[in-house]
């Protein structure tokens, strides 16, 4: 098998942790993971809580669910997402997947078949690549443009774009980049899909996690221009990651992609896999209907004022540069000016003497597809992040040419 | 100016994967319900008692995981393989059937055995290499080789030897390119325990032929015949074994979605091989088992009672007793063995004792549609004109539908 092991978020991660110099005593902080549930200011409503500890002691949850999801559990998830959409999704378009990341994984081996190739993101997720491994498909990348608040490079697409690629994956609001796109860019991307008759994946794990100037849209806005897979969880919004519970839907009102034959196909495929806790399943109807607003208000506070906040730590740090305030979801993308480091020759070096020597753990960009930037999740206790971003501020001082300063004052 | 067509196309591999489907099947033979029928549908058909009150899992088990969730510290992502305390306490529990110690490394969570399954044969897949399952089997495994490009060979249990594996029949089948062999012990479709002697035996057959042996024990502790439960394991110092095991059925939880891979390697021969490397890959695009449910695993597998355990063993004995007993009757099933374990049992139709039915599709669906009993046609499972039967129901239930079985095998007897 050749895929490649060490470029996945987590694998990095891990190996980053294990290079933390245990001696220095300080308290480690990690702001390398979309997992903000280790910080204390970060946890999920009661209702939600609530809802999965009834559902397990009902006992009636016990047994295997239908293996596209519970039927209650579709209907309340094709509500809740079409407050969103000019037309109602019905249950049938949602499939529950355990966790977004089985939503991908459905979607590329959906798509897959001899020579098909799909337009991923970079920087984006590397997940997409992983799955597209194990299928045979091959990945084509287009780029996002950083001083255009990371949008679509719309040129590289029409430019990769042949008659062997079958979709382009979208995701909005941006992780890694905390970019949330206009109305008009997304109907440009939109567009482009159709003229070029493939369907977008769109990635909504972040969903109305914008908290900047552009409200959250989703591209099933779009979906009777073109086919919309939309992809989603519980995992962001609600902060439970681990609860695995996530959906897979065909934003589809004008049924191009969902004839008999696909259907059949997305059945199928779920016959075969395992889908996430059926107590879990049957809660989320009760969860959706029932947090109240002030729950996603707050969240939402919490992540403008980290980010905010980061974006000025940022600022202070010569080696970094910040191209786009994050107007939503849990990460940012930041530059690394390795000109600026004495001996520091890339993004991985900078992170692992980061870790070594501040106890700061932030994410390579060569994870995510761009060498010499940096993943800095600000989805933390913004004391922390504070914290870290002081300690990256003074390593890189620490690790900056003091030289070339005094060259040019002289 | 025609209209181009769009360029999303079905993925073949999925369409020949999903043939192997129970679920398929059992939909078709549910199709043919009377829904004009007063009576309560007898479903004998299925993996899963735990819509029955009688098989209800163990307060231990509930409380464990309520008190996961309600602590709040496991909402987040458990590291890929699964939190530490599961894996600890999984290896521990399996230790106990083993004449060594495996360590939390040795241990891989999953969302469910079927997962399991999933990340096992994806660990394996190369170009040209092929997979040897048993027949009759669990077609999941078909399934899942042909996603992954394994080439299927079946091997066979023979009925007359209380199902136990070809072992000649299986060697025939082994070339350079065979990865490994899945045996599944308690036997799902056929109710056999295989005894401490035939497990080596495949173990030094295995050997010999340089595979790998995956045990598929998800109803590991289900048995209550005369051969008791030996974990495949026993032998990994002679071959090495992937044991596939979940809370799901001892536990009667299906739904929770907990299960492992283990390795019985104690002589290291994964590792030198890549094998857990690849294991470690094909986790990383899966997903996981929720983490609060990970969290209590350790308390559910420490505080269970044994009286639980013997209380599940004692309904599934008397449904076995029942079952055999009244099928035994019938004229039409033969070959049938007295079941071991797990939750089944296969029987074949004898068609000079039957009119009117052509094979066991047609025998479940009018079985279906006139007496609203559901049985498995065992075609999906490898043997046509067989069928399975799950005999894990309410006992009271159980007989009901047994009732029925034996009324339709009257009306539709050859009259000669």
């Amino acid at each position: 098998m050749e895929t490649p092991t060490n470029m996945t978020i987590k694998g990095i991660l891990g190996i980053l942790m294990a290079s933390i110099d245990e001696d220095k005593k300080r308290r480690l902080i990690s702001l390398g993971m979309g997992d903000p549930t280790a910080f204390s200011c970060f946890t999920t409503t009661d209702i939600a809580q609530d809802a999965v500890v009834q559902t397990l002691q009902s006992r009636k949850f016990n047994g295997y669910s239908p293996t596209v999801g519970l039927p209650q559990t579709r209907k309340a998830i094709s509500e809740y997402l079409s407050t969103s959409l000019p037309y109602k999704l019905s249950s049938d378009d949602v499939y529950i997947t355990a966790g977004c990341t089985q939503a991908i994984e459905v979607a590329i081996s959906i798509l897959a078949r001899p020579n098909a190739n799909i337009l991923v993101p970079k920087p984006g997720f590397p997940i997409y690549e992983l799955c597209a491994a194990f299928r045979n498909v091959e990945i084509r990348h287009f780029n996002l443009l950083p001083d255009r608040g990371w949008e679509v490079d719309l040129d590289s697409v029409d430019a990769l774009i042949d008659h062997n690629t079958v979709g382009i994956v979208i995701i909005n609001p941006g992780n890694p980049c905390g970019n949330v796109y206009s109305y008009q860019h997304l109907k440009k991307i939109a567009e482009t899909a159709k003229r070029h008759k493939i369907l977008i994946v769109a990635d909504e794990v972040y969903g109305h996690l914008a908290f900047g100037d552009n409200p959250f849209v989703p591209m099933g806005v779009f979906g009777s221009m073109v086919p919309v897979l939309t992809l989603g969880s519980l995992s962001k919004r609600w902060i439970v990651p681990g609860w695995r519970l996530g959906w897979f839907v065909t934003s589809d009102p004008k049924g191009i992609f969902k004839n008999t034959k696909n259907i059949e196909r997305l059945k199928k495929y779920f016959d075969i896999c395992g889908g996430p806790a059926t107590f879990i399943q049957a809660a989320v109807p009760c969860i959706l209907e029932n947090t109240e607003e002030v729950f996603f208000t707050r969240t939402l506070g919490i992540l403008k004022q980290s980010s905010d906040l980061c974006f000025k730590k940022i600022k202070e740090i010569p080696c970094l540069t910040c191209p786009q305030k994050p107007q939503g979801a849990m990460s940012v993308m930041v530059k690394l000016n390795v000109s600026l480091l004495k001996d520091i020759s890339d993004d991985v070096e900078f992170c692992f003497k980061l870790a070594k020597e501040e106890s700061v753990i932030l994410l390579p960009g060569l994870t995510v597809g761009l060498k010499n930037w940096v993943r800095i999740t600000f989805a933390a206790e913004p004391s922390s992040l504070e914290e870290a971003l002081d300690r990256v501020k003074s390593f890189s001082e620490r690790h900056s040419h003091q030289q070339k300063v005094h060259i040019e004052l002289s | 100016m025609g209209t181009k067509e769009w360029k999303f196309r079905e993925n073949r591999n999925l369409r020949t994967a999903a043939t192997f489907s129970i679920k398929r099947v059992l939909d078709d033979v549910n199709r043919n319900l009377d829904r004009s029928d007063g009576r309560p549908i007898i479903p004998l058909s299925h993996g899963d008692p735990s819509s029955f009150s009688c098989f209800r899992t163990t307060q231990v088990a509930e409380d464990a995981v309520v008190d996961a969730l309600r602590s709040a510290k496991f909402n987040g992502y458990a590291p890929k393989g699964g939190a530490l305390q599961a894996r600890r306490s999984i290896a521990e529990y399996l230790s106990r059937n083993l004449p060594y110690k495996l360590s939390p490394d040795d241990v891989y969570v999953t969302l469910g055995a079927k997962q399991a399954i999933e990340v096992v044969l994806s660990a394996l897949s190369r170009p040209g290499a092929n997979i040897l399952l048993p027949r009759p089997g669990y077609p999941v495994y078909e399934a899942h080789a042909v996603l992954n490009h394994l080439e299927v060979r079946h091997f066979d249990l023979l009925q007359e030897k209380d199902w136990e594996v070809d072992l000649n029949g299986l060697e025939t089948l082994v070339d350079d390119k065979t990865v490994a062999m899945v045996i599944i012990n308690p036997g799902n479709p056929c109710g056999n325990v295989f005894t401490r002697d035939h497990l080596q035996k495949i173990a030094e057959t295995a050997r010999r032929m340089g595979i790998l042996v995956i045990a598929d024990e998800a109803y590991a502790h289900l048995t209550f015949g005369s051969n008791s439960y030996v974990s495949m394991g026993v032998f990994g110092n002679l071959a090495p074994v992937l044991t596939l095991g979940t809370l799901s059925k001892r536990w009667l939880v299906p739904g929770w979605r907990l299960g492992w891979i283990a390795r019985s390697d104690p002589d290291g021969i994964f590792e030198e091989h890549g094998v857990v490397e690849c294991i470690k890959r094909s986790l990383i695009t899966n997903t996981e088992a929720a983490t609060f449910i990970q969290a209590a695993v350790p308390q559910i597998l420490e505080n269970t009672t044994d009286d639980f355990f013997v209380q599940t063993i004692n309904i599934l004995q008397e449904d076995a007793d029942m079952c055999y007993k009244w099928l035994k009757d019938i004229p039409c099933f033969t070959c049938l063995q007295k079941p071991q374990g797990s939750l089944f049992l296969m029987v074949k139709l004898d068609f000079s004792q039957l009119q009117g039915i052509n094979d066991d599709m047609d025998f479940c669906s009018k079985l279906a549609k006139e007496e609203s009993v559901l049985l498995l046609p065992g075609f999906v499972l490898g043997l046509k004109n067989w069928i399975r039967v799950t005999f894990a129901i309410e006992p009271s239930a159980l007989e009901e539908g047994l009732a029925r079985i034996k009324a339709f095998c009257m009306r539709h007897a050859n009259k000669q």
